[in-house]
């Protein structure tokens, strides 16, 4: 094994390492060892998932923040994530449907409502429950259906896509691409209640409908609604597992515990990385699952290697949220506590404004993300038990003076806070039924992932910095060759399907180069660019 | 769709380019990394901590607490919520191996010191090592503070029964000074077992923490081979000893520490009583001290030896192991140095992969994830070898 002191041997030397073992470093590391490329996958944590991942206490088995997988789709209509899973690096993932897209329960704005999956459906149901409402949603979700599949174009395409075949099969994606979710929607003219219905999705992305880009609103709400949600079977941890195993049968390796403290550079480009056992690995391509934050922050080195435009991009954007989870395994059944649907959304209505600017204090968030595992698998904990998690979102600042003393007693304030208006909302007693509680800070999902200020949601998509604008900058933002992004901080943004498509995309990019760069040596009169 | 009319849509698309280049060119070029939710995380949760033993007192011819301060040059020592254990990383005779201890002191009192509290076990691997070699002055290395033995105003009652057995007394120990100091809003009521009078630890402490504060504190003594002198209780924690000294089991919270054999004891006694099992919360089962007589130890391979073929950090080993040793103390012996922590088969901190081969583990070390029991993973602190093994540390 190299350090410091002893020269790199061959067995130290990859085609690509990947940086965090998260869906992103996952699916990358995934996608290079299923092309042929060695490759070797450094993880801090002893487990593969970062957040995609799970916990035991009791005879309960936690999600740890996953609520629902979009663009897996059945199995007949295939999503992307199921499509690189299953088809192209063949992981044995086994997913369940989320019987509804979500159950509102805003009872100041006399909201009860299941709102299901089914674009026809979904259109029905909110027509139905708010007159006037049918004519301009259908045509709202012709514009997110136009958007989505313009996107997908784009993913498909090599290079830079084709504005003609944009402008002349998906208008809409570029007349909105500017735009916020609020400036595309109100055009429409749907009635308040109506929208109520149709914004609950937001808390995915954790910007308000004011400043969140349409183009990342329209994909996320369009890709659920038409392809239905998805979880995996034996949680997200059953998923991470069976992506590690994978990247192990197809000849490439994944060692935990094991952090990556630097990323070497030399004359502009990665050359290796080094642990915190001051192991050595060398390899062209190194991609972080990791924030720039990180990267340019701490582990370029030397740290005079990062560009000034590196830092200067990386500070013009803006954190994400981080969260605040309650879980709770419950004695008794759903039916019993008066559970009726996998995942609610409750509060006292879909103001986003008011939502996001209660992110940032340290009161228990009125606007509550519910979630009850048995619903989608009745299986996940024993006969007679409820798994149910209530998540909040957090601004990435707020825990920041939040200390040692009073950790414990301000956790278990906001999570009592929490637990209340939860019972209060569902109608039942959950206090009496709590087996087992753990709860969740930034500080949590700090230590188990290493996320920059404990950050979930990468960073917020204005649409300066939407999916769309950071596409189209990817290539003059690349301040060090050789280094790739994956994962939630990456440029499609946050999520499981997002980051697992970012890994694909990153791993890629890495095999184009090192094919180019495979075929220069082969033939050395060629010049050599990579 | 039109937004705004076709044109301003458009200018409005181009404009995304020059507005992130106005906002990077805007922004400072310094780049400021600190992050105060990893701060308080190393704080919370050091990963590794080094300790300086400062004073060793006697408590039965058998038990010492061990009482630390940070070693120079270390931070803080990380603070803790009573009941929780340090897992102790110790070189003994060149094998590293790691033993789960439960804090002993306050948590309050973690401002300036830590204390273990630990019995000599005839033949303990570690123990006659400690009592050999620990004096004041020595440098420890640990874990920080781990595990989920402590009380969560959110799911346990205010008025929490412990029932102690021997050395499981060091958690409520921690939980009572706690309550004691006015720290905690628990009542607990300790009905704390031992073999005879000499072995109570914490004897003269615990009686007069409760004599101070009867309404929040009562010790009940139990000794199981009692002298003639002993006035107090005798025999076992059963149902009827625990109903008698509680009046009423109806919302109250039970806590368990103690020797194997008492939780299976006690949690049937508390049944019995119809306590919910919501509501009785057990500590950490431990290493067994005889694997072979578990009656679902296959009696066949016992005295046998094996053979463990395993794969870790990109080297390969061959490594003895016997079948009533777990396999983390094959590893261990092997120098690995692999990491563990709660020896109970809870964390999940040394989980493993079998590549072939057979591992026995009792259904009370089992904590393992679902997909990792689907998967061949296994957890090799509380596993012990049927077969020669083939595994994979990730």
């Amino acid at each position: 094994m190299g350090n410091n002191n002893t020269p790199l041997t061959d067995s130290d030397v990859y085609d690509a390492i990947v940086v965090g073992a998260g869906l992103g470093g996952l699916s990358a590391a995934l996608k290079l060892a299923n092309e042929g490329a060695r490759v070797l996958l450094l993880e801090q944590h002893n487990l593969p998932g970062g957040f995609a991942t799970s916990f035991v206490r009791g005879r309960f088995e936690f999600e740890v923040s996953l609520h629902e997988l979009s663009d897996v789709g059945p199995p007949d209509k295939k999503g992307a994530v199921r499509r690189f899973l299953e088809d192209e690096v063949k992981v044995d993932a086994s997913f369940l449907p989320v019987p509804e897209a979500y159950h509102l329960i805003f009872p100041g704005e006399g909201i009860n409502i299941k709102i299901p999956f089914g674009v026809d459906n979904f259109i029905n149901t909110i027509a139905e429950a708010v007159p006037g409402s049918r004519e301009p949603l259908t045509r709202y979700m012709t514009v997110c259906q136009e958007v989505a599949r313009a996107l997908s174009f784009i993913g498909s395409a090599k290079g830079p896509p084709d504005m003609g075949v944009l402008m002349e099969k998906y208008p809409s994606f570029i007349t909105t691409a500017g735009y916020t979710v609020e400036e595309v929607t109100k055009t429409f003219n749907l009635p308040s209640k109506a929208l109520q219905m149709i914004y609950p999705y937001w808390c995915y992305l954790g910007v308000p409908v004011s400043r969140i880009s349409f183009t990342i609103f329209a994909v996320m709400l369009y890709s659920y609604i038409s392809k239905g949600a998805y979880i995996p079977q034996y949680t997200s941890h059953g998923l991470t597992t069976a992506m590690d195993r994978r990247i192990r049968e197809l000849g490439s390796e994944t060692r935990y515990n094991t952090r990556v403290e630097k990323i070497l550079v030399e004359n502009g480009r990665t050359i290796g990385v080094e642990t915190h056992r001051g192991e050595r690995f060398k390899t062209p391509f190194v991609i972080a699952n990791l924030s720039p934050h990180l990267v340019y922050g701490t582990l370029i080195h030397p740290h005079s290697a990062v560009p000034e435009a590196a830092k200067k991009t990386t500070n013009a954007r803006k954190l994400g949220t981080s969260a605040f989870v309650v879980y709770l395994g419950l004695d008794r059944p759903p039916e019993a506590l008066n559970i009726e649907s996998y995942g609610y959304f409750i509060g006292p209505g879909m103001d986003t404004e008011k939502a996001y600017t209660n992110f940032f204090n340290l009161d228990p968030q009125e606007m509550q993300a519910v979630i009850c595992l048995n619903k989608a698998n009745p299986d996940c904990s024993p006969p007679g038990t409820t798994i149910l998690s209530s998540t909040t979102l957090l601004g990435p600042e707020v825990w920041n003076n939040v200390t040692a003393e009073n950790y414990v007693q301000t956790k278990n304030r906001i999570a009592k806070g929490i637990v209340e208006q939860m019972s209060r909302y569902l109608n039942t007693p959950l206090a009496e039924h709590i087996e087992e509680i753990e709860i969740a800070t930034p500080q949590t999902f700090a230590r188990y992932t290493g996320a920059f200020k404990g950050v979930m949601y990468g960073y917020e998509q204005d649409p300066w910095d939407s999916v769309v604008a950071r596409s189209v900058a990817e290539s003059a933002e690349k301040y060090i060759k050789g280094l790739e992004f994956a994962g939630g901080f990456a440029s499609m943004g946050h999520g499981y399907a997002p980051s697992m498509i970012s890994g694909r995309a990153a791993a890629a990019s890495v095999l184009h180069k090192l094919r180019q760069l495979h075929a220069a040596q082969a033939q050395p009169e060629k010049r050599r660019d990579e | 769709m039109e937004v705004h009319g076709f044109n301003e849509d458009m200018a409005r698309m181009f404009e995304l380019t020059t507005r992130r280049a106005e906002a990077i060119s805007r922004a400072p070029a310094a780049l400021d990394s600190t992050d105060p939710i990893n701060g308080l995380v190393r704080r919370l949760h050091a990963a590794e901590i080094r300790l300086v033993l400062k004073v060793v007192t006697e408590e039965t011819s058998t038990t010492r607490t061990y009482r630390f301060e940070p070693a120079p040059r270390s931070s803080g020592l990380p603070l803790f919520r009573a009941g929780q254990y340090l897992s102790l990383k110790v070189s003994v005779n060149g094998v590293k191996i790691t033993r789960p201890y439960s804090l002993s002191a306050a948590p309050f009192e973690a401002r300036s010191f830590y204390e273990l509290t630990i019995r000599r076990k005839d033949g303990g691997f570690l123990t006659e090592y400690i009592w050999k070699n620990w004096r004041e002055g020595i440098v420890v290395e640990a874990s920080g503070p781990h595990g989920t033995f402590y009380h969560d105003p959110l799911r346990d009652s205010g008025t929490v029964v412990a029932l102690a057995g021997g050395s499981g007394i060091t958690p409520f120990r921690s939980m009572i000074r706690e309550i004691a100091a006015g720290q905690s809003g628990v009542n607990m009521i300790l009905i704390y077992g031992s073999r005879c009078a000499d072995d109570i630890i914490f004897k003269n402490e615990l009686d007069l923490l409760a004599a101070q504060a009867p309404q929040k504190i009562r010790v009940i003594h139990v000794l199981s081979e009692p002298d003639n002198e002993w006035q107090g209780r005798t025999g076992f924690i059963d149902a009827a000893l625990i109903r008698e000294e509680t009046g009423s089991v109806n919302g109250k919270s039970f806590f368990i520490c103690g020797p194997p054999v008492m939780y299976t004891f006690c949690t049937d006694q508390l049944s019995s009583l119809a306590v919910p099992p919501r509501l009785i919360r057990r500590e950490l089962a431990g290493s067994v001290d005889d694997i072979s007589a578990d009656p679902g130890f296959p009696a066949a391979v016992k005295g046998k030896q094996f053979t463990i073929r395993v794969r870790y950090r990109g080297k390969s080993m061959i490594l003895p192991a016997a079948a009533t040793e777990t396999v983390l103390t094959a590893l261990e012996k092997g120098s690995l140095e692999p990491e563990s922590q709660c020896r109970s088969g809870e964390c999940g901190f040394c989980r493993a992969l079998v590549l072939s081969g057979e591992v026995f583990f009792r259904p009370e070390g089992d904590g393992r994830r679902a997909a990792d029991r689907k998967c061949g993973f296994f957890h090799p602190c509380s596993s012990y070898p049927l077969t020669d093994l083939e595994l994979l540390i990730p």
